[in-house]
């Protein structure tokens, strides 16, 4: 008995939600005093989906999306979301698809995986909305196939790793022992990071001793970097796809007492790299100007809104950072 | 000396409309929660959690708890995402396969722990870390990508909000909760796990209703894991992870006790509702990661306060 | 006078425990309180004890000539007053010695615990009552009797003058009653006033100097011992006349179903504890088992049920087959148990009265595993209403009901499997007279439908009152064999229970 009412109250709530329709007000008047002639046009909302807030990279990201809001707060409204680490593919879902419920017309995402996401953002696009990929490429294959197309805002980042990958090995000598920990190896902006990291090393003579992945993490990197250092007493460098790796990294490196004999280099020059810089911890890394990545993102998808056509790919600039470069950013080799 | 005692019914009433609540505040504080889409965006992203905490609310009616399901969740998926894409294996054989191996999974974590006379949690904990372990190995690590093929069972049936998957889900719900109250093997496990002495004397075979209940939970997980499969349209080896601390939050939120003895599969339903509409409206509202998180070990604390505070009297 | 309650009433919502009760007690007394279960004597005890403080009721209570204003259990142990419970109250894992000291534990500088101390305090006291037992033994060690000890010399350490107890005697042996009621008449030497609860009325009319009696949480009378009888007081406990305690025994014994020959069983450790049991149970008759505690006579019944122990010799047939090992298993060939523990081996007791009646026979009221709500109503409630089931639904937790209607519904459950034999356990224990009398109808009406009932109970009145035949066990063994109830006397049980000169008895 208590099983029908249940289900009847359930099934009740269900219906009745669904008749309200769905509410899309306004939240600010301004437009209404510029133009009172015409029908105020809604603000667009643009939804910015990171992969996980609690590395640096994504909020400052987060962060200079929200500076450009702030000085662009009349053109769109902006909602910025993110995971609780970068593997949890399955939340990132759920945020794509409330920014859909939410009524986003644009939505600028930084995919945890490079073709789990696919699905999702497809049925999103299928409902009209505006999808804009940055940092990490979708997979192309798979967009394809499920007849997804997204504009890609980011750096080349294979060449980019090869970059930090010659800065690095410019302090050793040719045939040094070597080590790369990658990222999470189905993320595609990770596997460029790697083929980077591998011309730069074979181009340079250096032998590459292993390759494991840190899924983006500092421990892992951690326990991996440690496992490395005694696996190769030789090794003379770590050179790792985000800079939160080569954190990791840097210190199994000063746990061992090894840190003048191995090199680290990283990716991303986020702020807690600095320090390490200067010690000289880690050598290298690369700054893809985190901050103006999901504005690019963002002004992409707000010049479609208004008209031009998809855009294309567009590649963004990436500098390499050393601790004599710290402080500025150094011309391309 | 009668002490007043609320009937169960008041129950079932306090978390609809703890639920009513959380729905009313989310809609008035944020636009489009009450729509129709973000709605079904919640009813769409629950099955898995809704077939799973079915599952265990069984189990820890009997008095045990499974803390691998998050793990067996991903160990399932990854199962059928090789079968589908390395061997061509259809949606339903690997449908089929996936839910055997969690049966098969289940069973082993009942048979140790009830023949063996280990504790559940302790035995499920291992387990939570092997079938991890065969999740990765299984997919070598990577991301394994099915696509169109699965999709089908998780995406909204056009012209309606929800998808199969939620409707499959919310069957199996009703069948789990007439299964825990108008069964014999349901009185059973609520006699096994409420006071399993008494059960033994009564005539009641102690053993099997709890193995039975793992390897429900098993199969259970099984489906959950294509479910979840088809949102991602990929089977992912991570798939899962801290899945078991959501299971047990809606099960103990909508008041089975971790003591056993006592459950319903309909007051784990709203538990699902209330986690998984918190955590939407907390998105809604803008809140930060951790404080989502915060706000949710908030609310579950005081679910059981409540349960406590409402037994003393 | 030390102490006088004075028109006490407490109410619980709409429930009136007491209603206007008047009680004094005097120094150096034993006053018996005599009532059924829900009579109110709980309820005044706690009011006594400062477990519902003051202010919670109506009426006052003063010592000496004071007025005793309880806000805690601590204020009236202050006072004076210490209660003895049935569950008793003590930690198995201390000793004899921390157990007495307990919430007052001699320490120096505050907080560090003076071990020494506490044993000299202990052992004081326990020679100041002569007593002999170390205060370094472990509690777990001790037996009920001796536990039950150590509460009353921890209560009296504390300087009580008042001592409060709950049914004292309900877990103990013969010879153990003795010795409590000995340290009992020593303390009323001492001036010490004792309020004794208790439905055994024998102890009663030995001890007491007063009795009062309550019924329905008011105060019936208070009586001296010398100036009424048994009856009378049951008289006044219950309200109406009863006819003779025990129901008229008509000889209807059919032939022989439970047959047990030479049975040996050593228990999980390998002893062994029992060993040449031999008997015949019949259809139409109650076989009684007597013993003193650890007689075996629980562990008879439960490993005939297939619940403990392992067989080592001997067999055990019913109608000629072997009897299974299992509880299950004997359950459906016809045997039942109601055990002794009724809370923790009988009953669920969160689960409602109804889920408790069919848990046993589950699957008379389903079809392919699907249960019958209807049919299962009915069911239970047929069985209630022939047990005469006090309860305002079946649907309410088990665990609500008085001990005597728990009792029934434990009854209640093994007889709807239909068994053909009857295993009982105690099953009047913690019950009041009024459910006592019924459950022995029921027994008769058990037999008078051609069950056989194996009846293990350590009340003797109830042995020789109920059963055809008797047999009374002794460390593990049959110490003697009684045919004939009528010409049965309480000495002789007594005596083949503790191994006295036999006197010649039929097999």
């Amino acid at each position: 008995m208590r099983v029908i009412l249940a289900a009847a109250v359930l099934a009740a709530a269900l219906a009745g939600a669904g008749c309200k329709p769905s509410a899309t007000a306004p939240a600010s008047n301004t437009q209404t005093a510029a133009s009172p002639a015409a029908a105020p046009a809604p603000r667009p909302k643009i939804a910015l989906v990171m992969k996980s807030l609690a590395n640096e990279f994504f909020a400052t990201m987060a962060k200079g999306a929200q500076e450009h809001h702030a000085a662009h707060a009349a053109d769109y409204e902006l909602v910025v979301s993110g995971i609780k680490n970068e593997t949890d593919l399955g939340e990132q879902v759920n945020l794509v698809e409330q920014a859909v419920a939410q009524g986003a017309a644009a939505i600028v995402i930084a995919p945890a995986d490079s073709k789990a996401l696919v699905p999702a953002l497809r049925r999103a696009q299928q409902q009209g909305i505006v999808i804009v990929n940055i940092d990490n490429r979708l997979d192309a294959d798979a967009a394809n196939k499920a007849g997804l197309s997204a504009a890609f805002v980011g750096p080349d980042n294979r060449d980019a790793a090869r970059r930090v990958g010659l800065a690095v090995a410019q302090k050793l000598k040719s045939g040094d022992e070597v080590a790369i920990i990658e990222g999470a190896t189905s993320a595609f902006n990770g596997q460029q990071r790697r083929a980077g990291f591998e011309d730069a090393m074979q181009a340079a003579g250096m032998k590459v001793v292993a390759i494991q992945s840190g899924d983006w993490e500092m421990d892992k990197a951690n326990t991996i970097a440690a496992n490395l250092l005694s696996a190769h007493p030789r090794i003379k460098a770590i050179v790792c796809a985000n800079d939160n790796m080569a954190i990791g990294a840097a210190a199994a490196v000063a746990a061992a007492g090894r840190t003048p004999q191995v090199l680290v280099g990283g990716f991303d020059n986020i702020a807690a790299i600095k320090p390490l810089l200067s010690a000289g911890r880690v050598v290298a890394t690369a700054d893809q100007h985190a901050d103006q990545l999901a504005v690019f993102g963002i002004e992409s998808a707000l010049a479609v809104l208004k008209g031009a056509k998809a855009g294309a790919d567009r590649a963004t600039e990436v500098d390499i950072v050393t601790a004599a470069s710290a402080t500025g950013p150094q011309p391309r080799p | 000396m009668r002490r007043r005692q609320f009937p169960p019914q008041s129950d079932l009433l306090v978390l609809l409309l703890v639920l009513g609540a959380l729905v009313a505040l989310f809609g008035l504080g944020t636009d489009g929660f009450l729509g129709k889409a973000t709605l079904g965006s919640i009813a769409n992203r629950i099955p898995a959690l809704m077939l799973v905490s079915t599952g265990m609310t069984l189990l820890m009616v009997t008095g045990g708890i499974d803390l691998s399901v998050g793990s067996v969740l991903g160990l399932c998926g990854a199962a059928a995402g090789v079968l589908m894409v390395d061997d061509a294996w259809g949606l339903g054989p690997a449908l089929a396969a996936s839910i055997a191996l969690g049966a098969l999974v289940g069973s082993i974590n009942g048979w140790i722990s009830v023949k063996l006379r280990l504790p559940s949690f302790i035995v499920t904990l291992g387990m939570l870390e092997i079938a991890r372990g065969l999740a990765f190995l299984a997919t070598h690590s990577q991301t394994k990508y099915i696509g169109a093929a699965i999709e089908s069972v998780g995406a909204p049936i056009a012209g309606w909000v929800v998808s199969p998957a939620f409707l499959i889900a919310l069957g199996i719900v009703v069948l789990g909760q007439l299964l825990l109250s108008r069964t014999v093997f349901g009185r059973h496990l609520v006699a096994v796990g409420g006071n399993v002495e008494a059960a033994a004397i009564s005539g009641v075979a102690v053993d099997p209703p709890r193995i039975w209940a793992h390897a429900l939970l098993g199969g259970l997980t099984g489906l959950a894991a294509v479910f979840n499969c088809s949102r991602l349209g990929s089977a992912d080896p991570n798939a899962g992870v801290g899945f078991e601390l959501s299971v047990i939050a809606a099960v103990v939120v909508g008041g089975t006790s971790l003591r056993g003895g006592r459950g319903s599969v309909l007051k784990s339903l709203l538990g699902v509702l209330i986690v998984a509409t918190l955590e939407a409206g907390l998105v809604q509202m803008g809140a930060s990661e951790p404080v989502k998180r915060v706000v949710t070990g908030c609310v579950i604390v005081a679910a059981v306060l409540a349960d406590t505070w409402r037994r003393r009297t | 006078m030390i102490l006088r309650a004075r028109h006490l009433t407490k109410r619980f919502g709409s429930v009136v425990a007491l209603s206007d009760v008047s009680f004094d007690l005097r120094a150096g007394e034993i006053h018996a309180l005599c009532g059924e279960n829900g009579a109110g004597k709980s309820t005044l005890i706690k009011l006594l004890s400062g477990v519902h403080p003051y202010g919670t009721y109506a009426g006052h209570i003063e010592i000496d000539a004071g007025e005793a204003r309880f806000r805690s259990v601590r204020d009236a142990a202050a006072a004076g007053i210490a209660v003895i419970y049935q569950e008793l109250a003590f930690v198995d894992e201390l000793t004899v010695a921390e157990n007495i000291c307990l919430g007052t534990e001699p320490a120096r500088w505050g907080f560090w615990l003076d071990r020494n101390q506490a044993q000299r305090r202990a052992a004081e006291v326990l020679a100041r009552f002569g007593i002999a037992l170390d205060p370094a033994t472990p509690m777990r060690s001790l037996g009920v009797a001796q536990k039950q000890l150590v509460e009353i010399v921890k209560a009296l350490a504390r300087d009580s003058r008042i001592l409060i107890l709950d049914e004292p005697t309900a877990a103990l042996a013969e010879h153990e009653v003795e010795r409590l009621l000995a340290m009992l008449e020593e303390l009323r030497g001492r001036g010490i006033a004792c309020i004794y609860i208790s439905h055994r009325l024998d102890e009663v009319f030995r001890i007491a100097d007063r009795i009062t009696v309550l019924r329905d949480g008011a105060t019936v009378c208070t009586l001296a011992p010398a100036a009424t009888d048994a009856s009378a007081v049951v008289r006044h406990m219950v309200g109406r006349e009863i006819g003779e305690l025990y129901p008229r025994k008509a000889r209807l014994r059919g032939p022989a179903l439970l047959e047990v020959e030479d049975l040996a069983v050593a228990d999980e450790r390998g002893r062994q504890r029992l060993g040449g049991i031999s008997f015949a149970l019949h259809a139409g008759e109650v076989l009684g088992v007597g013993g003193l505690m650890g007689a075996g006579r629980t562990e008879l019944l439960m490993h005939l049920y297939g619940a403990w122990g392992r067989r080592t010799a001997g067999r055990v047939t019913l109608s000629g087959r072997p009897v299974p090992g299992e509880p299950a298993s004997v359950l459906r060939s016809g045997i039942a148990l109601v055990t002794e523990d009724r809370r923790r081996f009988g009953l669920h007791v969160e689960e409602s009265i109804a889920f408790n009646l069919s848990l046993s026979s589950l699957g008379a009221v389903s079809r392919g595993g699907l249960l019958r709500p209807g049919a299962e109503q009915k069911r239970n409630a047929d069985c209630a209403r022939s047990l005469r089931l006090k309860a305002d639904k079946l649907s309410a937790p088990a665990g609500r009901l008085s001990g005597g209607n728990q009792q029934k519904v434990v009854l209640g459950k093994a007889l709807l499997t239909g068994p053909r034999v009857v295993l009982l356990d105690e099953p009047t224990r913690g019950i009041d007279i009024g459910a006592k009398l019924e459950i022995y109808r029921l027994i008769d009406g058990l037999r008078a439908d051609g069950c056989a009932v194996l009846l293990a109970t350590s009340e003797l009145p109830e042995l020789i009152g109920l059963s055809d035949r008797i047999l009374m066990m002794r460390d593990g063994a049959i110490g003697g064999r009684f045919e004939d109830g009528a010409a049965i006397r309480p000495e002789d049980l007594l005596r083949a229970a503790i191994g006295a000169a036999p006197r010649p008895g039929r097999l």
